[in-house]
């Protein structure tokens, strides 16, 4: 059984102008996977910033000599919060012991203290979703205003400085997977709009003879499908090869290149990308038909 | 079948057709005389929808040519057998996909197609020539190969642009003996020439052009 008429034009054609195509083919490969890597470095970043509010906590001090009433209101209002998943209260005894089990060798430096210089301390744990830098600034600000409370203590900068890193990556990302499609989109048009050209006098007796739009279009469609899905599964296998034969070999020397997460059925959307891309950018290039 | 009222056609500031009015019956063969320039081709162009008439009324079959919409074209185009001056033949395509094509823009399956390919082509004395490119065939072959397409889907109109221009007269007797077959079988033929021989003493109609006017109509 023998393909349909528009495939076999299509892929006579193809054959044809093997040049124009394997360029646009490889540019469309190309740039995929570039877009893809981009794309996973954005996603491994999200990942690792995503497990820090795990080991995220927000500290308040309480003030020496503050009544059991204060501390209680204290950690009320904490467990009152929809942002805190856990409330632990630490006196300062447990302040000490924790610190001196955190120094080990080196806990000779607390030798000599004549009192217990740690003041009782609430530890609160924070749900994940609730780890953003408004949201604990305005926490801490209220926590600061209760009485008994010294100092509410949290790393701003730190997470300020992660949230703007994670924002600022993820609109990188998109900013710049947005202009490779466009280039590559430009890059399937150019190609599918040059083959039109040098078919335009076919093509005009084809509409001569009573050709429809869709018969006229249907194999610059069809290689445009070709052309993104060729350059799709190039870009899907390049990118597996260069996980498997290159990141993950690498990492026998570069135990860090061990952590970076590869999302493989995530990447199998490159073949549909490219097969979208194509298609669209042939249905531009051809436009309307007119008789 | 065909029927034209009041038509004319300009090109920039010059008339090409003026004031033509004539009517072609189903099952005629026409012939369209008259010198080089005298508005031949520009006739068969309006008939084909290649050319649009600037004011006047066309018929062709049941279409009303100035009330047609764009996407209808291709329905129209596909009751007419269209023979070109210059052949428009594909290179890139052989013998049999050239004469093939008028069947597939009609939606034919593989089978059929090629069965009418090849009953076509030896309408014309061309069946040992089906796997030939065109740039390997003379003029004359490549004028039988354009007839082999214009009447393989079987048209109700077939109109032939000169064809016998480029052949000597023993093939031009060949394709009018062709295109009275085709007649004869209920397809309605118009054939412009400037050759008088064509169609002397064979009682057809004869529609004389001269300089875009319609200067007479005749029987032969």
């Amino acid at each position: 059984m023998s393909l349909p008429y528009p495939f076999r034009t299509a892929i006579s054609s193809m054959l044809h102008e093997k040049w124009i195509n394997v360029l646009a083919i490889l540019t469309m490969a190309a740039g995929l996977l570039v877009t893809a890597i981009i794309a996973i470095s954005v996603y491994n970043f999200e990942l690792l910033t995503r497990r820090l509010p795990d080991k995220f906590s927000v500290v308040v001090y309480l003030k020496d000599g503050a009544s059991q009433e204060e501390v209680k209101n204290v950690v009320n209002f904490a467990r009152k919060n929809n942002s805190v998943e856990n409330v632990t209260y630490i006196s300062k005894e447990e302040g000490l012991n924790e610190l001196k089990a955190s120094l080990k060798e080196t806990e000779y430096v607390l030798e000599g203290l004549e009192e217990n210089p740690l003041p009782d301390s609430i530890e609160l744990k924070l749900k994940t979703e609730a780890v953003t830098p408004d949201n604990v600034r305005n926490l801490t600000t209220a926590l600061k205003e209760l009485k008994g409370v010294d100092e509410a203590e949290y790393g701003e900068r730190f997470l300020s400085s992660i949230y703007s890193l994670r924002v600022g990556m993820k609109t990188a990302g998109l900013a710049f997977s947005a202009t490779m499609c466009a280039g590559l989109l430009f890059v399937c048009y150019s190609a599918i709009k040059l083959l039109f050209y040098r078919k335009l006098q076919e093509i005009e007796t084809y509409k001569l003879l009573g050709a429809t739009r869709a018969f006229v279009r249907m194999p610059f469609i069809i290689e445009g499908a070709i052309m993104g899905l060729g350059g799709g599964l190039l870009s899907f296998f390049g990118l597996l090869a260069l996980y498997y034969l290159v990141v993950l070999e690498l990492s026998l020397a570069l135990p860090l290149l061990k952590s970076i997460t590869f999302p493989v059925a995530a990447t199998s959307v490159l073949p549909i990308a490219g097969l979208c891309l194509g298609i669209i950018g042939a249905f531009i290039a051809i436009g309307r038909i007119r008789y | 079948m065909i029927t034209f009222r009041e038509v004319f056609k300009h090109y920039d500031n010059q008339i090409a057709l003026r004031n033509i009015t004539f009517s072609v019956e189903k099952g005629e063969m026409v012939f369209l005389t008259g010198p080089s320039g005298s508005g031949k081709t520009t006739l068969l162009r309006l008939i084909y929808l290649a050319e649009k008439a600037d004011e006047g009324t066309i018929y062709v079959a049941e279409w009303n040519l100035n009330h047609l919409k764009e996407a209808d074209i291709p329905a129209v185009r596909r009751n007419i057998g269209i023979i070109f001056q210059d052949f428009r033949l594909l290179d890139n395509k052989n013998v049999f996909e050239n004469v093939a094509l008028a069947l597939r823009i009609r939606g034919e399956n593989d089978r059929d197609i090629k069965q009418r390919v090849y009953d076509s082509l030896k309408t014309v004395n061309l069946r040992h020539k089906t796997d030939g490119y065109p740039r390997a065939l003379s003029g004359g072959e490549q004028q039988r190969v354009a007839i082999a397409r214009a009447i393989v889907a079987e048209p109700v109109i077939i109109l032939a642009d000169e064809p016998t221009g480029n052949v000597d007269p023993d093939t031009a007797a060949g394709i009018m003996r062709t295109f009275k077959e085709i007649n004869a079988r209920g397809a309605t033929v118009i054939v412009a020439t400037h050759n008088r021989e064509l169609f002397r003493n064979t009682g057809r109609k004869v529609l004389r052009l001269d300089n875009g006017n319609l200067a007479g109509e005749e029987i032969a």
